[in-house]
């Protein structure tokens, strides 16, 4: 009878595992959903044309969040163009070149650090070398900050996923008579496109509602504005400051623009990898 | 420069069927007195062989014996990693492509090679093979197809994909994409294949396939095949070596290094007593 004891108690450590991961997994769903909930309750009803067309408003009357928008673009955009650059070459060079120098240990090691920082501390750096020497708040600021927080999670991302090719997938570029870079480019970049992609994603994630370092770098701006070397209005700084006022209808604009946020996160993901899918076996 | 702590092996003993065996003409590629290093250790040690036109070559011997080190010696795959090099001579078509002059890219080209795992790129089936070609040539639409085409075929590999060109190279089976492999090295059209145990990671049936297909090459190339299956060896190579901690034992043709070997050591491995 020890041998069915032993398989019993096999079965009850089983069940309980599992029935422990799924309540893990349920409590996660949980928060998420009640996020969403929350804020396609109070996000939705303040969904109208204004919202696109009209720029924020003054207490107690009519606008929109198109110069907030329009703002978030620019700097998104910016800082994920300077991010993708900078982090998918540093992240090959870590991957293929750099190898286990010492050299690529120590860009390693501070690409790490520069992953963990606070994005308060790296507004504020910024602030410093590039608000201040100009006198005054401004977009290219604050996308600057913005790739300073996105670079380093493409870097990583990038260097993981290159790592994880097949060396003989290197090889065999090479041995066709390939120069090495034209093997990174056309076969381990195409390769490892996937795993970019989504670094790249989780990247622009992460920025998309970074308001701390917006707050020191853009500021905002109440009217609407394309020019980067002014202060230019943004989704998360009017988020912030709407959100915590007195009024009403600046904070249902609030709301509205959590939403819209969550909602471009969503569908760039969805877009992206529709568009990117793995070959399937025929 | 010679490493103390190198185990010692026994020098060529047998090549008087080397010499009685090579028509010095038509050798295409040749070691002479080669020598290799990772690092500090020595895995090669004055490795001397031919290796024909038109003809097989089989490397055989125990795991770690230094075959496919010799290998990744020819086209110098080993140049992308540093501490590894190679001392002595290569020499095709007579010239030493261990000279510093000699363009890496262009000797690759010359001298192509097959891997152990299918490496198909992340690509169509029609780009796998035009890649390649595309590096040296420029070819019009009409002479790439053709060009794609006669690869795929000669690689016995067109009949199952001639309908889908454009679908991933990913989506082959195991044994496809190894011809698909061996269909993207001869469309660059080199003068000499090497291949690192290709049929290691296929079922007989494509294993078979694929011999079939290095038999029919050799009417054009000098193929070079490491392989632990002495069967297969047997099957398909003109010409063997058996190779033993780092150093050629026994070069002779397939038939004589099988039923009359001339080491000892040699035999032994052949009938199974070791490796």
């Amino acid at each position: 009878m020890a041998g069915f004891n032993r398989v019993g108690r096999r079965k009850i450590a089983d069940a309980l595992f599992v029935a422990f991961c799924t309540l893990a997994a349920v409590i996660a769903l949980f928060a998420l959903a009640a996020i969403l909930t929350s804020l396609l309750v109070k996000g939705v009803s303040g969904i109208n044309l204004a919202v696109f067309t009209q720029s924020t408003p003054a207490p107690e009357s009519n606008g929109g969040l198109a110069n907030a928008i329009v703002g978030s673009v620019l700097l998104c955009g910016a800082a994920m163009i300077g991010a993708l650059t900078i982090g998918v070459l540093a992240g090959t060079w870590l991957a293929e070149f750099g190898g286990t120098s010492r050299y690529a240990a120590v860009i390693r090691f501070l690409n790490d650090v520069l992953l963990s920082a606070p994005s308060i501390l790296i507004g504020l750096c910024v602030y410093y070398f590039a608000v201040r020497p100009v006198h005054g708040y401004n977009g290219w600021a604050g996308a600057l900050a913005l790739c300073l927080i996105a670079t380093p999670v493409i870097t990583r991302t990038t260097e993981d996923v290159l790592k994880l090719q097949s060396r003989q997938l290197r090889e065999s570029g090479v041995a066709l008579g390939a120069p090495f870079w034209v093997t990174v480019q056309k076969i381990l970049w195409r390769a490892a496109g996937g795993g970019i992609i989504t670094g790249a994603l989780l990247a622009f994630a992460r920025i998309s509602g970074e308001t701390a370092p917006l707050l020191f770098t853009s500021l905002g701006n109440q009217f609407m504005s394309f020019d980067m070397s002014k202060p230019i209005s943004n989704l998360p700084a009017v988020i912030f400051q709407f959100g915590l006022s007195a009024y009403d209808d600046w904070q249902r604009l609030a709301w509205v623009g959590a939403l819209l946020i969550a909602g471009a996160v969503l569908t760039i993901n969805i877009f992206v990898r529709l568009i990117s899918q793995e070959p399937k076996r025929s | 420069m010679t490493d103390a702590s190198t185990p010692t092996a026994p020098a060529p003993e047998a090549l008087e069927t080397y010499l009685e065996s090579v028509p010095a003409d038509n050798i295409k590629l040749e070691t002479r007195n080669l020598n290799f290093f990772y690092g500090k250790n020595k895995a090669l040690h004055d490795v001397s062989i031919p290796f024909l036109n038109r003809s097989i070559t089989a490397l055989i011997g125990p795991s770690g014996c230094g075959k496919s080190t010799l290998l990744r010696a020819l086209n110098r795959i080993y140049a992308l990693y540093p501490g590894q090099r190679a001392e002595g001579e290569i020499l095709l078509d007579g010239r030493n492509v261990l000279d510093k002059g000699v363009d890496l890219t262009e000797l690759r080209a010359r001298i192509g090679m097959v891997f152990q795992q299918p490496t198909p790129f992340p690509m169509s089936i029609y780009d796998n093979v035009a890649f390649g070609v595309r590096l040296y040539e420029k070819l019009s639409k009409t002479d790439m197809d053709e060009r794609v085409e006669q690869s795929l075929k000669r690689a016995a590999l067109w009949e199952e994909v001639k309908n889908k060109l454009q679908s991933p190279g990913l989506g082959l089976s195991g044994g496809q994409q190894q011809r698909l492999c061996v269909a993207r090295t001869i469309a660059v059209q080199p003068e000499v294949i090497l291949l690192d145990e290709p049929a290691s990671a296929l079922d007989p049936i494509s294993t078979a396939k694929l011999e079939e297909t290095l038999v029919e090459l050799k009417a054009d190339y000098a193929i070079v095949i490491v392989t632990h299956n002495l069967q297969q060896a047997a099957r398909i190579s003109d010409h063997a070596s058996f190779m033993y901690l780092g150093r050629v034992i026994e070069f002779a043709q397939t038939e004589k290094l099988f039923d009359n070997p001339k080491v000892a050591r040699t035999s032994d491995y052949i009938t199974g007593r070791f490796g």
